[in-house]
């Protein structure tokens, strides 16, 4: 049986990492777990050190272990902190030799789409039998390659096989938010019921809820959210960076959260974008000026 | 009760011997009940109290009526009796005698004033009971009459004897003998003097009509129905036989085969298709009228049944048996509803689902026919409602009780039976998400969690003896046990969280679903979403629905009241209820519930008195205010309440009453009132308790003059002396003197340290040896030689004892008489401020918004400052726009030609969102959040001809944020990057467009009002940043309708004016401070013309006058009595703020004697010009000017090619194709 299913042993500790209550993973009381069951919970355990930011320690644990699953966690403890040529090399050598292990593959391709290589994680991505684990992986990956389309297809093809389960839901809303229309607030439903509900709800689904609630044009709930969400983690990036973008929509003034943001997470998305924009302004408006000075 | 099938809905039951009448009340919630033991009992069945009992039969009573309107009720017993009653003298009225064995029934006729009555001597009698006579015997059964009863509207009897047969007497000759008494012959009148005899022979009045035989033992009980000409009948062959009249003749219809002893009594449900009949059997059973079969059965264990009645309008059954009676219902009357936003679904008796608009008011049309649904007999019981889908749950109760999933129209078209439907077996059934619905099945006591298309994703055991469910919030579920409310957690299958309560038939939830009022027969319990229990209550009547208002006030409603709970517990009643109503929804005085029939209904209430109490808990002083100001919320209940509750500061507000005005301001230390008070009532208990609550606070003086009034001059002094008051203490010790107390004298003495007067008092009162001694121990030795002498001793016939140290009294370290202690400050709430008007922003006038010191500070005449007051501008924009060309030119450079983005090779990253923004449209604001700013630009530039793009930086990355939001997805990657999108309904890629932050509505209704603030609080520099922030604001703007487009434009037109108007004035201030500009003749006329041209830009009309009333001031001060004359007359012509206006009168007056300028300006007040916004100098009408493509601002043509002082955008007389807002 399927570990990860509705039935088996996982279902909870599986929920609580991709519901981004890394907290609960680690707290998950794994004793009670059937033998086979302990390596996936542990991998699960020490992804969600990953997210919290113990890199190191994971690291220094996992050193010299040979299962593919931990040297696998090696290379993204690694990745994570900086040395994304060794992490690539050590994920390329996995994927050589046991390419049909799970965890291989969708570390491996967290690894490699977080290097830069798309084509290469979705490859080894999608030698997946059945894990759903790589299918939203893979839609991630599409949406960020802006495809779209295939996003969609690999969701559709998901749900047939894998119906009530949080991944698909999940991957589904993503792909939701790109299509827009009815499908924000299908998305959003998915969001809020993970987000409001206390044994389910974390940072990561509370500030999706409010992304959701945005696109929707809801900036008052919006704002409520994210509150929510920085009163549980207050350098919450992505919280910060959406609070940032919804003053800017609500016609506030952003500078605060930019500072704030600035100090939370110097390299986010948003700050780089920004700072690469303003170039391409100030480049763009030299191109013109008055023929008469004044 | 045992009920084999279906349980029944017991309202009410009594114990006594056996019953063998019933009769209801038609209004009033009244059963009267005939018994074996010769008593009759008149119950209220709804609140279960004996109101009354009447005992003036000998035997057995059986037969008993009310009267449909008097009040009356008549009854018939074994002691051959007719009596008629009244139930408000509680007597019997009188006795009607004739009948010649036991009577069986009696009944009112439903107009005239007649009873029927059926007898054991086998006759059937009509009385009239205003003339107390008998009018009418019926003969012709030949064993006992059981049963006779009127026709509701016709003349007809039917009557049921021992003898087997039913009989149908036509009484139309009864009636036409008894109602026409006008013109009667001699004839007549001795006709009806010998009507009984003619009975005997001629028998006209009642004649046999039908003679019914089909029973073959005895009939015990007849009944017509209420509209059909059907008759049933029931006896001791076991049957209940239907029969059927034409005008000539009757017949057997069909036979309800069940009963299997002797069945007593029968009658047609009064609304529904429904036969009911009880008997020897100890069942109740329900028959289908139509088909004859038996819909329903109840059984009793032990008592046999003899009567049944029914209720003539609602829902209600009567039933007598061997030990007492029994009221019930036949179907729960609880209309099956949902509430979702601002509609409400339910269910209609007809069983049809509605929904109806509580902001509308209005109900829809029928969506849908649910008459296939469940039993026929049985309604549905619940309703859930699944906005994401829009389809419905409805379950019905029953033997086999289901549920049904159906999908409701868009819109109603009449009563169409449902397309296709999703049921299965089930108890209870509610949406638990937007796509899962969990059922619960109490036999197998299993919840199934279900998916839209009915299967089954999981299923799990509930808690032990689980009876209903409900929406627990998101993902979990409330159970209901008999004891027990569980909160269970769905996906992880396990109770979360439990609360013992007994017997929970209802959940409520609040509309911001923090809250949950949990509802049993007698209690009501506030919990919060995570199952802790707020607050309980206990009502004695039963509880029937609550709802809960907008502010969280939880409203229920009982059987009769209609009440309200606050989260601390504290309830009271609303109003009352004539009939039971279940509430749905509250909103404001309006209360939305539905009747017995499932009718939405809206009841008034007044919400004041909880609405006061929420806003006390909730310490919302404004909201108090409001309503103390707006309703008459006075009276004893109110205060006491504010008083237990502990707020006697706000019930003092409310108390004329001096008396508990004193005991409220006592209480909450307010002693300015309390010492009012007690002026006003002048007691001495009053000014006690002043005075000791006064020396609590340290407020002495108040206590001074209590004691003052009290004369208590003991204690004054002592006050005195403790806050160091010796010229008092002194006054007092004169007062002493005065009034001869010695006793004082001498305590006022001892406080003072005067020990001459105290061995004065001693010498007066003959105390010589003390006056000695004092005067020893103080060293007073003359005195004591004087003492001596005049007592004629000597000292050594004195034995001393052993003196101390003098007395000496304390001194008060401060002079605390000087003023009072300084006390807390007095605990005057900002509620009682705001009741005094202290507080501004509670005022309920709006605040005049003051503008003051507008550059009047050089300007001061002899008049002083001016206070310049102006209202608040209207949103409205000047309409005159100036000529800004925003012609439909084609736009040339619309890139038309779209990528295919439904490609489909694999690989390969595509275009974002983003890039296609730019691709869909033609406006410059779309490219920007496209990130595309290059076109962007080249659009502008097209367009308007902006070509200096600096000072729309900010205006660029602000658009550009806007557009994008980050998704936290998979862990370890980057966010997702959405793009958010201001056609949210639009999913074509081809279509969408991003959002632009602050469009046009915001800065019309923000940016706009902050720059008049800033021009009426005279912070120009400021104002004229924010007008050039509006026009660079809406550069870089999309709209959304034509008619916007030209909002756009007025808001420009204005931007810019106010933008040169406000340049103009800056730049007078520049030239220096009025003394540098007065001692320069060229900067004094500079400056005189700069503001005179400050006047000219058309801004809005209290601004303008800013503008008039300072150029005025200006020109009249350096005497330029013309210019300042026609300042004063555009103010005058304008018109507004009296002030302004009477200062402006003041100065046309001043200068009209001399209508002279002084320095000669630039600047023809009757010329028509503009301004050139780069010089500030006029352009008159005539010349030739340039101007901005943009805002349209003027120029002298030598600026032409550099770059617009209003905008610093665009370039000036470079013209474009039109700004594009709209595409």
């Amino acid at each position: 049986m399927d570990p990860y299913s509705a039935e088996g042993e996982l279902i909870n500790i599986h929920n609580h990492f991709h519901q981004g209550q890394y907290q609960e993973v680690i707290d998950y009381d794994t004793s009670a777990l059937s033998p086979e069951n302990a390596l996936p919970a542990q991998v699960l355990v020490l992804r969600a050190r990953i997210a919290l930011g113990q890199f190191e320690d994971v690291l220094a644990e996992v050193q010299g272990e040979s299962e593919p699953e931990l040297a696998s966690i090696g290379a993204l403890a690694q990745q994570s902190l900086g040395q994304t040529d060794e992490a690539v090399a050590a994920i390329k050598t996995l994927a050589e030799s046991h390419a049909g292990n799970s965890t291989v593959q969708v570390i491996g391709g967290t690894v490699l789409q977080a290097a830069g290589h798309p084509e290469e994680a979705i490859a080894l991505l999608s030698q997946h039998q059945g894990s759903l684990d790589a299918v939203s992986l893979i839609v991630q990956i599409h949406l960020q390659q802006n495809r779209n389309d295939l996003a969609l297809k690999e969701v559709t093809a998901a749900r047939r096989w894998a119906q009530d389960s949080l991944l698909v839901n999940l991957a589904e809303s993503w792909v939701g938010l790109r299509q827009g229309g009815e499908k924000y607030q299908q998305a959003f439903y998915v969001f809020e019921e993970l987000a409001q509900a206390p044994a389910t709800s974390s940072v990561a689904s509370l500030v999706s809820q409010a992304v959701a609630e945005l696109h929707l044009g809801r900036t008052e709930e919006a704002q409520a959210a994210l509150e929510q969400a920085l009163n549980k983690d207050p350098t919450n990036a992505e919280a910060i960076a959406n609070l940032f973008v919804l003053a800017v929509v609500t016609g506030r003034d952003p500078s605060k959260m930019r500072a704030n943001l600035e100090a939370a997470a110097p390299t986010h998305l948003l700050l780089a974008d920004l700072e690469e924009k303003s170039a391409l302004f100030d480049k763009a408006a030299t191109k013109y000026s008055a023929k008469v000075s004044a | 009760m045992q009920a084999s099938g279906s349980t029944m809905l017991t309202k009410f039951e009594s114990k006594s011997s056996r019953a063998k009448g019933i009769a209801f009340h038609p209004k009033r919630t009244w059963v009267l009940v005939a018994l074996h033991s010769s008593t009759i009992q008149l119950w209220d069945y709804r609140m279960g109290t004996l109101i009354d009992r009447f005992e003036e039969h000998d035997g057995p009573v059986r037969g008993i009526d009310f009267h449909r309107t008097q009040p009356l009720f008549v009854s018939g017993g074994d002691d051959y009796k007719i009596k008629v009653w009244s139930y408000q003298t509680r007597r019997c009225l009188f006795t009607l005698n004739g009948h010649l064995d036991y009577v069986r029934t009696v009944f009112f006729h439903h107009e005239l004033p007649w009873i029927l009555s059926s007898s054991d001597d086998q006759t059937i009698r009509i009385w009239n009971w205003q003339n107390r006579s008998l009018i009418c015997t019926m003969t012709g059964h030949n064993h006992y009459t059981m049963c006779a009863q009127f026709h509701p509207k016709e003349d007809l009897v039917v009557s049921a004897s021992l003898d087997q047969s039913v009989r149908v007497w036509d009484i139309s000759g009864l009636r036409k003998k008894h109602s026409a008494p006008t013109s009667m012959t001699y004839e007549d009148q001795v006709a009806r003097a010998n009507q009984n005899q003619a009975d005997m022979f001629g028998n006209t009045d009642a004649v046999v009509k039908f003679v019914l035989e089909g029973h073959d033992r005895g009939v015990n009980w007849v009944a017509f129905h209420p509209t059909m000409p059907l008759i049933v009948s029931a006896g001791d062959d076991r049957l209940v036989k239907l029969w059927r009249m034409s005008e000539t003749k009757a017949w057997e219809v069909d036979t309800c085969r069940g009963h299997f002893q002797n069945v007593s009594s029968c009658l047609f449900h009064p609304h529904q298709d429904l036969i009911l009949s009880v008997g020897e059997d100890k069942t109740i059973r329900v028959w289908d009228l139509n088909k004859r079969t038996a819909v329903q059965t109840f059984k009793r264990e032990n008592d046999r049944f003899w009567v049944i009645a029914a209720h003539p309008e609602i829902n209600l059954f009567a039933v007598g048996h061997d030990n007492g009676v029994m009221v019930f219902k036949l179907e729960r009357e609880r209309p099956a509803s949902a509430v979702y936003q601002n509609n409400l679904f339910y269910i209609t008796k007809e069983k049809h689902v509605k929904s109806y608009d509580f902001q509308k008011n209005m109900d829809s049309p029928t969506l849908l026919s649910l008459k296939k649904l469940g039993s026929p007999w049985s309604p549905p019981r619940t309703l859930s409602y699944n906005p994401a889908e829009r389809s419905i749950l409805v379950t019905s109760a029953g033997d086999n009780a289901s549920y049904e999933l159906i999908n409701l129209p868009r819109d109603g078209s009449g009563a169409i039976e449902p397309t296709e439907s999703k049921r299965g077996s089930g108890n209870s059934a509610i949406f638990v998400a937007r796509n899962r619905f969990a059922v619960l099945n109490t036999s197998t006591q299993v919840i199934d969690i279900k998916d839209l298309s009915n299967s089954t994703t999981r299923s799990f055991k509930p808690p032990v003896g689980t009876t209903d469910i409900y929406f627990g919030g998101t993902g979990n579920l409330l159970i209901l046990t008999p004891t027990h409310v569980h909160l269970y957690d769905i996906q992880q299958k396990k109770s979360v969280a439990e609360l013992a309560v007994a017997g929970v038939k209802y959940v409520v939830w609040s509309n911001d679903g923090l809250y949950a009022a949990l509802l049993s027969k007698h209690n009501v319990t506030i919990v919060t979403k995570t199952l802790e229990q707020v607050s309980t209550l206990h009502e004695t009547i039963r509880i029937k629905s609550a709802t809960w208002d907008d502010t969280g006030v939880l409203l229920y409603s009982t059987l009769n009241h209609v009440k309200y709970s606050l989260m601390n517990g504290d309830n009271g009643i609303v109003r009352t209820l004539e009939q039971t109503v279940y509430l749905v929804r509250a909103k404001g005085r309006n209360l939305y519930c539905l009747d017995r029939t499932a009718k939405p209904k809206i009841l008034q209430i007044d919400p004041t008195e909880y609405r006061f109490k929420l806003a006390l808990v909730k310490r919302n002083y404004e909201e108090m205010l409001h309503i103390i100001r707006n309703s008459s919320l006075v009276g004893q209940s109110i205060i006491a309440y504010l008083q237990k509750k502990g707020y006697p500061e706000i019930a003092l507000q409310f108390v004329q009453d001096p008396t508990t005005r004193f005991e409220l301001a006592i209480e909450c230390g307010n002693l300015d009132v309390a010492v009012e008070m007690a002026k006003e009532l002048d007691r001495p208990k009053l000014w006690s308790r002043l005075a000791a609550e006064a020396l609590a606070h340290g407020n002495h003086q108040i206590v001074e003059m209590c004691y003052q009034k009290l004369k208590q001059f003991d204690k004054l002094s002592f006050l005195y002396l403790s806050t160091g008051d010796h010229s008092k203490l002194s006054r007092m010790a004169k007062i002493a003197e005065h009034r001869g107390d010695f006793t004082s004298r001498f305590q006022n003495a001892l406080y003072l340290g005067e020990v001459e007067d105290r061995i004065q008092m001693f010498k007066e009162i003959d105390l010589y040896p003390l006056a000695y001694m004092t005067a020893k121990s103080n060293g007073l030795e003359e005195e004591c030689q004087s003492i001596l002498e005049a007592t004629g001793l000597t000292e050594d016939q004195l034995t001393m004892p052993t003196i101390g140290e003098p007395l000496t009294p304390p001194k008060p370290v401060v002079p605390t008489y000087k003023s009072n202690w300084p006390t807390k400050a007095t605990s005057q709430s900002i509620f009682e401020k705001a009741l005094l008007g202290q507080v501004e922003g509670l005022s309920l006038e709006d605040d005049a918004a003051g503008a003051n010191g507008f550059g009047l500070d050089e300007a001061a005449d002899d008049e002083g400052p001016t206070k310049r007051d102006v209202g608040l501008v209207d949103a409205d924009v000047d309409e005159d726009a100036a000529g800004w060309d925003m012609g439909e030119d084609v736009v040339p450079e619309v890139d038309s030609d779209f990528v295919n983005v439904e490609s489909t090779e694999a690989g390969g990253a595509s275009s974002s969102e983003a890039e296609l923004w730019a691709r869909n449209s033609p406006i410059a604001a779309d490219h920007v959040a496209g990130g595309s700013f290059e076109t962007a630009m080249q659009l502008l530039n097209r367009q308007v001809g902006a070509v200096h793009f600096a000072p729309l930086k900010p205006r660029f990355l602000e658009v550009y944020q806007a557009s994008r939001t980050f998704l936290p997805a998979s862990a370890g990657l980057p966010p997702l990057v959405n793009y958010v999108r201001r056609t949210v309904d639009e999913t074509d890629l081809r279509k969408v467009l991003p959002i632009v932050p602050r469009d046009l509505e915001f800065l019309a209704t923000n940016d706009l009002h902050r720059g008049y603030d800033a021009m009426k609080a005279n912070r120009l520099d400021d104002g004229y940043k924010i007008f050039k922030g509006i026009l660079h604001a809406i550069l870089v703007n999309a709209v959304s309708s034509e008619s916007e487009v030209d909002e756009a434009k007025k808001l420009i037109a204005s931007a810019s004016e106010y933008t040169v108007a406000m340049g103009i004035e800056l730049s007078r201030r520049n030239l220096g401070t009025p003394d540098v500009v007065a001692q320069d003749p060229e900067k004094l006329k500079r400056s005189l013309e700069l503001s005179a041209y400050f006047t000219i830009p058309k801004i809005e009309v209290p601004h303008r006058q800013l503008a008039l009333l300072s150029a005025m001031h200006l020109a009249l001060r350096n005497k330029n009595y013309n210019s300042a004359l026609s300042f004063a007359n555009r103010i005058i012509a304008n018109g507004g703020a009296s002030k302004i206006l009477e200062n402006a009168r003041k100065t046309k007056a001043q200068c009209e004697r001399n209508p002279h300028d002084a320095v000669e300006i630039e600047f023809d007040q009757f010329a028509e010009f503009e301004i050139c916004a780069a010089s500030y100098t006029p352009i008159y009408s005539g010349t030739s000017y340039e101007e901005c493509a943009f805002d349209g601002s003027k120029y002298h043509t030598k600026y032409k090619g550099s770059v617009c002082r209003v905008c610093e955008v665009c370039e000036i007389g470079k013209h474009g194709s039109g700004l594009k807002l709209f595409a």
